[in-house]
Parts: structure tokens; sequence; C-alpha cells
């Protein structure tokens, strides 16, 4: 008999076990290859694009997020592959044994498995690829008829053939060691029923007295395939690690997020000033989410100033609890160098350089200040202080220590105290007093007011009675709600975490396929025994009840393990000053135990179908 | 004397790929209550086929098998359990012991599953362990056992839940001849308890017990009493 007809009639004979090992290495290969294809459209690309859109600090805190979840992804492939094979091959070491107990010599029992498992990799690893490539333009096309622009393009061959060659080798090594270790140890020890499946019939595990049977059985045949079990608790944890990263980091990253956005653009916040500086404002801030050209706008136009009468106006008005008066302009602005102190050496140490770039300035009041940044040091205090703070991607472009600089803009250097995340202008702005301003540039008058209402007070009508009295005083004067843009700003950031949280999907679903896989090998070493608990009256429940119990306590335990990795990861590493309510742990718990109940729930497949069976047909030897 | 178990035109036939092979051709016998009946037959004969029909454990292709009055063939899985549970006690040829659980827990556990009190349970094993002699292996797991010992546990979890009915398959053959007069001795106890008993076997010393000797060959059943 050839090689290959011995392992095509052995993979054929074990349809479920085989299919499920193709399934799991395609679903590993798929899941990897797809998050490399589209997170490098829509993740990897988010740090690249941050001149255009997102600020820095955010395209920092999402591309930090893309590369742990991917190493997560292939760590999690290498183990469930691991996994995988080690199960296809545990369940042949009896077949090995009595190939060898026959005659057969080593290199050719060798041959034979390795054969099988060179067929199941390269038809797992292929099938991966191209559901991988398929997934990734499916999703593509999908977001895109959904409105978003991300590009079509040809998968890079060469990045699909690392991805292949990869898992193939991984899989191709990690399944050769059970093979090799079976194929050197003795015939008789290897056919002995405290050798099958690797695994030792002996149990130092002592289970509690008072535990029911049902839950004894289960117990100990966990601790007795040591092996087996360490394995796939091993592998159920990186994938909850992963999972807990994904989901419940991308539900916390997205919150805590879209607070900083809201914060600093403001809740219910009212924009007043010249029509054209009303839409050059409306540009600045949606520059967050979708590319736009900036024209030349002249800020210091003289009609764009607002009077006193309509700041007096505001300030009479009922229903209006703040008022946030700015002066907004563009300038070019400078680096300031400076020198630091390292104490234990007694050396001064050069910061900085002398970039230069052009700036939003905007000068406000800043106990008056109506937005609440995430910042890196502190805001502005003082009014007459020679103090600035600068947007995330200003500070990312132009500094080298932010904080321990300094900026020059209209020829005065000002010293930098905070790094804020802002999306107005993308991040590319600096906050400085008003008055300091006004002073240097000889404006003495805001040309932008935002202004909060009283919830007490019926808001449609307050911003009825001021656009009627605004009107009065300048007709060229506009009153805009900032909510439409702040929320289209939310809506990107919810966009990009819902696909990072999308990403895991494929690695669950090899992961439940595990533990079918573990679920079969369990059957498989105790089919003996249900058989005997069946003809002396067990039902089939009974039999459904033991094999769901181990399988419910290795999830369980790769689950509370996972799950708590996960959540360290995330709020230590990933997201900074995480904001975490009620509301959010209620999220996280939901979907996490959704995806522990489906998981569960795919893995009694096999014991429903198992149970089912006729009793001589369970204690019947395969 | 009443009718424990009966069997009219019992045939079995195995499908394996495409040939068909014949087990039990047009099976009839009756066993009676207290009867020792011992069923005896060539290797491959369907000895342990007929039994695990007998237990419900398999089903007949064709024909009727009435255990207790109920007819087999019509009764779902969950009443042939309780059956099997509360009824009939069966001793596998290979003992089919439970090797994640203690002597004392392998005879424990039918009785567990009918909820009978932990009192009980404890009670019952302590006397079931005295009956075969393994009191000092309770809490030992069945490889550190011996076949014989095996065995006699295996008599004990059939008789846990004390069932009227026994079936009993090759309890002797694989065992040598001092281990086998333990058996003997336990089936003669259970002959004089009153219980009804179905041996397959080949062993002279169990035939001596019989009340009713049947003999399978080629899949046909022939009474040696006739």
């Amino acid at each position: 008999m050839s090689e290959t007809f011995f392992s095509i009639n052995d993979l054929l004979r074990r349809k479920l076990q085989t299919s499920l090992v193709i399934i799991s290495l395609t679903l590993c290969v798929a899941s990897t290859l797809f998050l490399l294809l589209f997170g490098e459209k829509i993740g990897f690309g988010i740090s690249l694009m941050g001149e255009s859109r997102l600020t820095a600090g955010f395209s920092m805190v999402f591309s930090q997020f893309i590369v742990f979840v991917a190493f997560l992804i292939f760590v999690v492939g290498a183990v469930i592959i691991s996994f995988m094979v080690f199960l296809m091959m545990s369940q042949r070491v009896r077949d090995i044994g009595l190939m060898k107990a026959a005659g057969c010599p080593n290199d050719l029992v060798f041959g034979y498995f390795m054969t099988e498992l060179l067929i199941v990799t390269f038809v797992g690893c292929l099938l991966g690829v191209v559901l991988g490539i398929l997934a990734d333009f499916a999703s593509t096309s999908l977001l895109n008829s959904s409105g978003f622009q991300i590009s079509q393009s040809l998968p890079n061959f060469w990045l699909v053939l690392l991805v292949f060659a990869v898992f193939f080798a991984i899989a191709l090594i990690l399944g050769a060691k059970p093979i090799l270790d079976t194929t050197k140890v003795e015939p008789a020890k290897a056919i002995s029923p405290t050798y099958i499946f690797g695994l030792s019939k002996e149990s130092g595990f002592t289970v509690f007295a008072k535990l029911g049977f049902t839950l004894k059985m289960a117990m100990r045949s966990l601790f007795r395939r040591k092996s087996a079990t360490f394995r796939i608790v091993l592998c159920l944890t990186a994938v909850f690690i992963l999972v807990t990263v994904a989901v419940a980091g991308g539900i916390i990253a997205d919150q805590t997020t879209q607070s900083w956005v809201e914060k600093a653009v403001g809740r219910d916040i009212v924009l007043i000033a010249h029509q054209n500086m009303t839409n050059q404002y409306k540009l600045l801030l949606s520059k967050f989410h979708e590319t736009k050209e900036d024209s030349n706008f002249n800020y210091t136009h003289e009609e764009y100033l607002i009077s006193e009468e309509i700041l007096n106006k505001l300030n009479s008005t009922s229903g209006v609890t703040d008022i946030d008066a700015r002066l907004v302009l563009n300038t070019q602005v400078m680096e300031v160098r400076n020198y630091t102190f390292n104490p234990q050496t007694g050396e001064t140490i050069p910061v900085g350089d002398d970039r230069e770039g052009e700036s939003l300035i905007i000068g406000v009041e800043p106990k008056k200040a109506l937005s609440k940044w995430y910042l890196e040091g502190k805001f502005l205090k003082e009014d007459e202080t020679f103090e600035a703070v600068i947007g995330d991607s200003l500070a990312q472009k132009m500094f080298s220590a932010p904080l321990d600089q300094g900026i020059r803009l209209f020829d005065r250097d000002f010293a930098v105290v905070g790094v804020c995340l802002d999306p107005v202008n993308n991040g590319n702005v600096t906050y400085v007093p008003l008055k300091v301003l006004q002073n240097i540039t000889g404006i003495s008058k805001p040309n932008l007011i935002m202004i909060k209402i009283d919830p007490l007070f019926n808001c449609t009508q307050v911003l009825t009675q001021i656009k009627a009295e605004i009107g009065s005083i300048n007709s060229d004067f506009e009153v805009f709600e900032l909510n439409e843009i702040l929320n289209k700003n939310l809506e990107l950031l919810g966009f990009i975490w819902s696909t990072i949280m999308f990403l895991p999907l494929f690695s669950l679903a090899s992961a439940s396929l595990c533990l079918i896989g573990y679920v079969m090998l369990a059957i498989a070493e105790q089919r003996q025994e249900f058989g005997v608990l069946r003809a002396v009256g067990a039902t089939p429940k009974t039999v459904v009840k033991i094999v769901s119990g181990q399988s419910l306590m290795v999830l369980l335990s790769s689950c509370a393990i996972g799950i708590a990795f996960g959540i360290i990861i995330t709020l230590l590493i990933l997201v900074p000053e995480p904001l975490i309510t009620v509301y959010t742990v209620i999220e996280i718990a939901g979907w996490l135990l959704i995806a522990l109940a489906a998981t569960f729930i795919f893995s009694l497949y096999p014991a429903i179908r198992f149970a089912k069976k006729p009793i001589p047909e369970i204690m019947a030897q395969t | 004397m009443k009718t424990v178990v009966s069997a009219s035109l019992v045939c079995k036939t195995y499908q394996i790929e495409d040939a068909e092979v014949e087990v039990l051709k047009n099976v009839n016998f009756k066993v009676r209550k207290g009867e020792f009946t011992v069923l005896s037959g060539p290797s491959g004969s369907g000895k342990t086929t007929l039994l695990n029909i007998v237990s419900s454990i398999d089903k007949p292709t064709s024909g009727k098998v009435v255990v207790f009055g109920e007819d087999l063939s019509i009764k779902n899985e969950d009443f042939l359990a309780n059956l099997r549970c509360h009824n009939i006690g069966f001793v596998f040829q290979s003992y089919n012991l439970v090797s994640t659980l203690t002597v004392a827990e392998n005879i424990a556990f039918p009785m567990e599953w009918v909820q009978k009190p932990e009192n009980h349970i404890t009670k019952r094993v302590e006397e079931l362990l005295e009956i075969v002699g393994l009191q000092h292996r309770a809490e030992h797991f069945p490889f550190q056992l011996s076949g014989g010992e095996q065995q006699r546990v295996a008599f004990a979890r059939a008789l846990a839940n004390d069932p009227p009915l026994l079936l009993v398959d090759e309890p002797t053959g694989n065992l040598d001849a001092k281990t086998s007069l333990k058996i003997v001795q336990i089936l003669q106890k259970l002959k004089a308890d009153g219980k009804t008993v179905i041996v397959a076997t080949h062993d002279e010393h169990i035939f001596q017990l019989a009340d009713q000797k049947l003999y399978l060959e080629d899949g046909k059943l022939v009474s040696l009493d006739e």
C-alpha cells in the first residue's frame, strides 16, 4: 500500500475529525490573513492617515490596539493549530502502536502519518488563504456599500504567501512531534489502554467525596488527560484574551475615546459667529471624520469680530448658562528648544529642534472654556500668562518633549503646559489665554462664541430667541448647534471600534472547533465507559451531562484566566484613563457571555450526536 | 410460575458494508421467575447479542421481546434506561468498570441514579463488598485490581439496585480455575436468593446450577432440556 493511499483512506475513515482539523486550520489561516489584509485598509492605515483624518493621539490608541490584536490572532492561530494537530495525531497513537507491533518499520510508520499531516495541513492552509481573501473582499465591499470609502485593491501576493508558509510550517513542525514521540514508544506500551491518546489512566487528583458521580467522572477524566486538558485550557485562554481585548477593550476604548471627543467638543454646545466663520469652524471640526481641503481663510476679517452688543445680549438672555468667547486665528508657529537637567549625571540635555509649521491658534478665557480636554499636563490657569496647550497632532509633528519645551507664535514664546486630544483642525491647534492673544495681535474682540443652554429651559425656545436677537443686530451672524458634527465624529470612532471587535470572530469559531475536538477526544477515550453507563441504566442525558461538565470546566477556567488577563492588558496597556460605567460592564459581560455560551453550545454537538447512538455501537471499539 | 422474559421469533441482522450477517434466526424462549437459565454455544453464535437484546441494550431486527410484561420494541430510551436501572443487572464479559470511579463508587453509582438515600447507598455498598469479598479494595481504582476482582466488582454493581433479573455474559471466560470458583459461588448464592438469572457460559460448574439449558448455534436456539 502506498503512503498516499493509506493516508487518504485513513483520513476519509475519520471524516468528522479530518474535517474538524481542516476547518480549524482554514479558519486560523483565514483570520490571520483577513486581519492583515483588512487591517491594512482600516487599521494599520489609520496611523498613516493622522494628517488627514483622526488626531495623532487617537491614531496611536487605534494602531496599538490593532497591532496587539493582530499579534494575539497570530499567537492564537499557532496555538490552535498546535492543539488540533496534537489531537489528530494523539488519536492515531493506538494505530501507530498496532502497526509497529505487527512489524512495520519505524520510518514507514512515520511516513504514513506524516503524509496524512501533509495532506491535511496543505488543504487547510490553502482553503484558509482562499477564505481570508474572500472575507477581506466581502468586508471591504460591505463597508463601501455602507458609505465608507475603503479602497478595494488586489491582495498583496507576498503577504498571502508569507501567511500560508508560516502556518504550513507551524502545523507541520507541531504535528510531527506526537508522531515522532509515538514511533519511539515500544509497541506494547503504545497499544496499552494506559498509553492510548498519550494519556495516563491514573489520577492523582482527589475529588470531594460529596460530589455527584456525574461531576466526579467529569473532573477525574479532565485531570487524567492532563496533557490534552492543559493544551485546550492554554488554547482557549489565548482565545479569551483575544476576545476580551477585542470586545471588552473595544467597548471600553470606544466609550473612552468617544468621551474624549465629546468633552473636547462639548455636548449641546451652540456656536455663534459670522456665517463664514461658522462654516470655517465646522470644516475644522469635521476634519476629524472626513478629509477636507482647508481654504485660505482670513480669520482676522473685521466683519467676523463679535461686537460688545452681541455679547451683552447673550449675557442678558435667560437660559444661557455659560459663554465661552474665543479668538480663532491661523499662523506660523515654531518649536522652542529647551534643556533638561539630569540630576544623576549633572548633564544638561538639549530638547527639541527649530521645527516650524502652521497651526490654528485659539485664544480662550481659561476659566470660562466649555471644553474639557483629555490632557497630558495641565490646562491654562491664568488669563495673562504666556502659557500654551497644544493639540496632540501638533505635539507629535513638531515637538520632541512638548511639556519641556515652548512654542513661538507672533514672535512671542509660550511655555507648553499641556498636550490635549482635540478633534478641532485634527489636533493641529494651540490654545493660549485670550487676553494675551488679543494683546499681542491687537485684535480686541473675539470672532467666535460658544454658549451652553440651561437644560431646565426649553432649548428650542431659547435658540429661537437668540437667533432673533442676533439677527436683529447683524443678519450675517449664524447660530449653529455643534451636536451634528460631534455625532459624525463619534460615528467614525464607533465604526472603527466595531470593526476591530469583528476581527476575532474567526478565532472564536476556531476555538469552538478546538473544543469540539477536545470533546471528541474525551468521548473517544471514555466511549467504553459511556456505553457501560448507558447499559446499566444511564440515559443519554447523563452522558451529555458528563461530557458537557468537562467542556464547561475547561471553558470556565480558560475564560476566567483569559478575561482577567484581557482586562488587565486593556486597562493597563492599551487605554489610558479608561472610562468604565455600569453600562460598560453590563455590555462587556453580555458580549463575553454570548461568546462563552456560543462556544459551549457548539462544543456539545459531538456529545449529543454520540449519546444518541445505540449502546452496542457506543461500546464497540473503534 | 410467572414469565419474566419472553422472546418470540427474534431475528437480528447486522449490515456490514454490503453484506448482511444474520446473527439470530427466529429465536423463541421463555424464562420464568426464579429460574436459572444457562445459554451456551460456540463463539460467535450470538449469545452476547441475545443477552443485549433481552437487557434492552440492543434492539432485534424483527420479533418481540417482553421483559416483566413490557414489550421492549415499543418503549422509548428513557423507559428502557429506567428498566435497566431498576430491574435488570448486567455483568459484562469484559467487566467494563468505570475507570474514573473507585470500586465503592462503581457499585454505588446505579443507586445514585435512582436517588436512593446516602445512608442506604453506603450500607448497600458495604453489604455487596462483603458478598463479593472485596471490602479491602473499596477505595481502589479498577486498574489496580486483578481480572477476577474486577469481575466480582461487576457482579456487585449489577446487584446494586437489587434487580429481579440478572444477565451474566461469560463470567468465567477470562479467569483461572480458582477465581472462577468464587464467581460460581456468587451465582449459587443468587440462585438460592431466588433471582432470575440468565448466564451465557461454557463453564461446567455453572451448567450444574441450570434449571433451563439453551444452546445457540448459527443463530438458532435449541433447548438442551428437550
